[in-house]
């Protein structure tokens, strides 16, 4: 049938280019695979520089303390306080430690002694998350010094404490690789079904064959299909092999069910595919096309809750990130892949899915004519 | 000369005339500063945490209490029995769970250890690990303060002070705002540059050019004004409103500032047109230039993530990619007040001659 | 003199016909109250200089702009209401040639029958003898990008008319190819009128009228004279086409 011909031609277009083909297949493998490396916000290899004017076992208990792990790694050890300053302006040194003569004695005295710690504010989420775990390593060193000294008087009746238990579901290993790679499933289906899509529409224009489809007997619908329908063929090519290679090389779980995820997808797909060609009806040309998927995308992406968590923006951006379609999709993948979520966890993101998507594609349909002007 | 200017006020008409051209070049960058300044927070605050409190006696609200007072973590909701957790987990309700066991008043009198229990969402990993830091810092802090004050005083007490240098109030729009004009400078300059000579050679306006009496450096240099303006435009604009809007410090030197910036433009132009050179169509050079430098500099630069934890041949990476010594040198001039960057300047430099001399030579390949 | 047509016939009888036809964008008029006829089998040329409303016109005709005032018909059907039907039946070839470039030449052609409902053997059959008319033959496999402008041209009139439609509109077919290139493009639509279908033809070349049947002459958006070569040039008294346009233009 007509709508044959149509796909035909597209999958024609899309093979033939060799840099296409580089494009899906491989770009997407790279981008998944340096976003699951690259983007850790786990804390590691913090330098910490030290100046230790006490030299008593007892500072170096506490320096070891901080070296155990690989949170850690020694920056440099000075005599001067002027010199950590300077590691820090100069950029060798993340975090300081000054620890005051006298520290072991007052120890052992039974006195409050207090160490300088100094963090290089300028990246501001590491420099928290730094400062928190400098404090924490204090805290246990002087839950420590507490224990030994108990310890030397037998349990005093007197003593009563918390003991906190923790259990992570779901990431045991708090892995944030774990996080961000269903994330960026999302963005690669998003980029080749949206921008591809929308420019594949233009490109038609700008060359002059839409002209010559319009006075063709194919209808509106027709030609939406026939120019979808393989960009839904390549999406789902693409999930398949991110979600392989996500499962295969870096262990991602997959508690829920791939039928789900694909399931989703398809009203994902609805949402990207309308706004991709909705874009294109307001477009003479293939870079505008670009340029205003390009805006709205960078948006989308920003408000998406991907980098930065939606729960820690003001009101007003809470509220824009309800028509966000991406905020969805993101909750939806991670909720599939690490939480097992069923349908009826994810229905309250599927429905202001559904609608956008609905919204989108009816706008696009409806500005689809066969005449100009 | 007199050519050179010509090419450059054509290309700059076809960018005045086209609303998107505009709104992409101009625009965006102001709605990023804004947003960023505004609405983003790499902060971790708020965080909802779900209250299973099976004794309700004084000191299980007591403890309740002393985790939510400092703001870092909120009250998600008192929950009924164990299975509302991973429904709330799942539902994003919120992200960890506090489990007073009943008893609990009851066996801190008797006992001289009591067990309750954190249970957190791990999904989000960085984030569960610090929920976890907190509240456990915040328990150890109880039990200390519990401890009875005959006892108090002959046990240590280790502290320690904290201070944030370059940023005391650890405010993100500082440590973004610089970056975001590395970011929107790069994008924005090899996107439009690649572009622009994508399409020429489409619909054949190249030839048209060729066969006036003009040279390929002089087609060059007219095409790369009006992007050299555009991006000085965006960086001041960017830098304007984080300084005085955001309040984002400078505390070195403007001139610096600018020197060090139109280095960085113009290596990102010359990447532009180096990927000019190689795409034959336009969809491939947005593709290509999406890739060579927004994901790059988003990801490997020290934009938002940082070296430190990256795995090795990442960190090695990051090393070709021209934001991560721009980065460096922007908040630290801006930041920090250094204004003298050897390694950093001599590196660009560096690219700046490399990418331009190979681009130039295949741009002028490519005409003939 | 232009002589305006006898309304008295119906629409059916003839393959284009426009009566009061008008187009405007904004205050721009582009097409003015046109009338004409063209008959089934005619080769019809539709001369002007550029911007005298002659592609506007033919975008009416294939229903890609609704009229602002007037009414046409295409093979007796109403253009403004009927436009999907008309479409089923005519091939259309642009200025810019519409071919995708990255297809090859038997593609294309596939391509073109495919969507107008063709059965494959019938897209076969046909496919094979346009090549052979046009002589591309040795070309189906090659890139359509990598042609000649010249035999990007007759490709492009081969899709247009692959699943022989009655009518043929071309708009300015012969832009940008050398002289010898066009002489021969005419003899295809010669060859074309032949076999019945009906030829619509704009163009600028004021020589290429003489390839017409009849011809009318537009300006500014409005015919300026309507007639075969041969009436025209009697009715001017010159020996030219140019100086009958001349002439005309001035009337």
């Amino acid at each position: 049938m007509v709508l044959m011909y149509l796909v035909k031609k597209e999958f024609r277009q899309v093979f033939r280019d060799r840099a296409m083909v580089w494009i899906i297949f491989v770009v997407p493998i790279i981008q998944l695979l340096v976003f699951a490396y690259a983007v850790t916000l786990d804390l590691k290899n913090v330098r910490l520089a030290v100046l230790d004017h006490d030299r008593t076992a007892a500072s170096r208990r506490l320096i070891e303390a901080y070296f155990a792990t690989d949170l850690f790694i020694p920056a440099g050890s000075v005599g001067r306080p002027d010199d950590l300053k300077k590691l820090l302006i100069e950029g060798r040194a993340d975090m300081t430690l000054w620890i005051p003569r006298g520290y072991g004695g007052d120890l052992a005295g039974g006195r409050q002694v207090s160490v300088g710690i100094a963090v290089n504010g300028t990246n501001s989420s590491l420099a928290g998350r730094g400062g928190g775990y400098a404090w924490a390593v204090i805290m246990q060193e002087n839950e420590r010094l507490i224990e030994e000294i108990l310890l030397k008087n037998p349990a005093d009746s007197r003593i009563h404490s918390i003991r906190p238990v923790t259990r992570f579901y779901y990431n045991p290993e708090l892995r944030s690789r774990f996080y961000m790679i269903p994330a960026v499933v999302v963005i690669i289906v998003t980029i080749i079904s949206g921008l591809l899509t929308g420019m594949a529409v233009v490109r038609e224009k700008e060359i002059g064959t839409l002209e010559q489809l319009m006075v063709s007997p194919i209808t509106p619908f027709q030609f939406i299909a026939g120019k979808t329908i393989p960009f839904v063929i390549l999406s789902y090519v693409e999930l398949s092999i991110a979600t392989t290679i996500a499962v295969l090389l870096f262990k991602l779980p997959l508690e829920g069910s791939f039928l789900l995820l694909a399931g989703c997808m398809l009203i994902y797909l609805l949402v990207t595919l309308g706004g991709g060609l909705l874009a294109s009806t307001v477009s003479q040309t293939q870079q505008q096309a670009m340029f205003t998927i390009w805006f709205f995308l960078v948006f989308g992406f920003i408000m998406s809750g991907f980098f930065f968590p939606i729960r820690n923006m003001p009101a007003w951006a809470q509220y824009l990130t309800y028509i966000n379609p991406l905020r969805y999709m993101m909750d939806i993948v991670r909720g599939i892949f690490l939480k097992g979520s069923t349908l009826t966890d994810l229905l309250p993101h599927l429905l202001p899915l559904f609608a956008l998507g609905v919204l989108m594609f009816s706008a696009a349909i409806l500005r689809f004519r066969k005449r100009l002007g | 000369m007199r050519r050179v200017i010509g090419i450059a006020r054509k290309e700059i008409l076809h960018i005045l005339r086209d609303p998107r051209s505009l709104a992409v070049a101009i625009l965006m960058p102001a709605m990023m500063v804004l947003l960023f300044g505004f609405a983003i927070n790499l902060e971790l605050r708020d965080l909802p945490v779900g209250i299973l409190d099976m004794d309700g006696s004084s000191a299980s609200r007591e403890l309740i209490r002393s985790m939510t007072s400092s703001g870092f973590i909120v009250n998600g909701g008192y929950l009924s029995s164990r299975s509302e957790i991973e429904p709330g987990f799942r539902h994003n309700r919120f992200q960890a769970a506090l489990v007073i066991p009943r008893g609990y008043a009851r066996s801190l009198i008797r006992n001289p250890s009591t067990e309750v229990q954190i249970l957190i969402d791990g999904a989000d990993g960085a984030t569960a690990a610090t929920v976890d830091n907190y509240m456990n810092a915040v328990i150890a802090m109880t039990n200390r303060s519990s401890l009875p004050r005959s006892l108090a005083p002959s046990l240590p007490l280790l502290e320690a002070r904290i201070r944030y240098f370059f940023n005391p109030q650890l405010v993100s729009a500082h440590f973004i705002v610089p970056g975001l004009v590395a970011l929107i400078m790069v994008m924005i300059c090899a996107i439009l540059t690649s572009i622009t000579v994508a399409r020429e050679k489409e619909t054949g306006t190249m030839e048209q050019i060729l066969t006036a009496p003009v040279g390929a450096h002089q087609i060059i240099l007219g095409k790369f004004i009006p992007y050299i303006l555009i991006g000085a435009f965006d960086a001041s604009l960017i830098l304007a409103i984080g300084h005085l809007v955001l309040d984002v410090p400078m505390h070195g030197s403007w001139m610096v500032l600018a020197g060090y910036s139109m280095l960085y433009l113009l290596i990102a132009l010359a990447l532009g047109l180096l990927i000019s050179t190689v795409s034959r169509t336009q969809q491939v050079a947005m593709m290509l230039a999406l890739i060579t430098t927004l994901l790059p500099t988003l990801l490997l630069s020290g934009f938002i993530f940082d070296h430190s934890s990256m795995p090795v041949v990442l960190q090695h990476l990051s090393k070709i990619v021209p934001a991560t010594y721009y980065l460096r040198v922007i908040r630290g001039i801006m930041l920090v007040g250094r204004n003298w960057f050897p390694l950093e300047g001599g590196v660009m430099l560096g690219m700046t001659v490399v990418l331009l001399i190979t681009a130039v030579r295949r741009f002028k390949s490519r005409l003939e | 003199m232009y002589k305006s047509n006898p309304t008295s016939e119906t629409p059916s009888d003839y393959a284009v016909l426009a009566q009061g036809l008008t187009r405007r964008f904004g205050r721009f008029t582009a097409v003015d109250r046109i009338d004409l006829s063209v008959r089934p089998g005619e080769i019809f040329g539709f001369l002007g200089p550029n911007g005298a409303g002659k592609t506007t016109a033919i975008r009416m005709f294939c229903g890609l702009l609704l009229p602002s005032e007037g009414e046409g018909w295409v093979n007796g059907l109403s253009i403004r209401k009927e436009s999907e039907i008309i479409k089923r039946r005519i091939g259309y070839m642009s200025q810019k040639f519409s071919l995708y470039n990255d297809l090859t030449v038997g593609e294309n052609l596939e391509f073109y029958g495919g969507i107008y409902g063709m059965k494959k053997s019938a897209i076969r059959e046909r496919s094979e003898a346009l090549l052979k008319h046009v002589g591309l033959v040795k070309h189906r496999r090659k890139l359509t990008g990598s042609l000649p402008l010249g035999y990007k041209q007759r490709l492009a009139l081969g899709c247009a008319a692959l699943h022989d439609p009655t009518i043929l509109f071309l708009d300015e077919p012969t832009g940008g190819v050398d002289p010898s290139a066009r002489r021969g493009f005419w003899e295809l639509i010669y060859e074309l009128a032949e076999r019945g279908t009906t030829v619509f033809v704009t163009t600028h070349y004021m020589d290429e009228a003489e390839y017409c049947g009849r011809i009318s002459i537009m300006t500014d958006g409005r015919i300026v004279a309507l007639g075969s070569p041969s009436d025209l040039k009697g009715t001017f008294n010159v020996k030219s086409m140019q100086d009958v346009f001349l002439r005309a233009v001035e009337s």
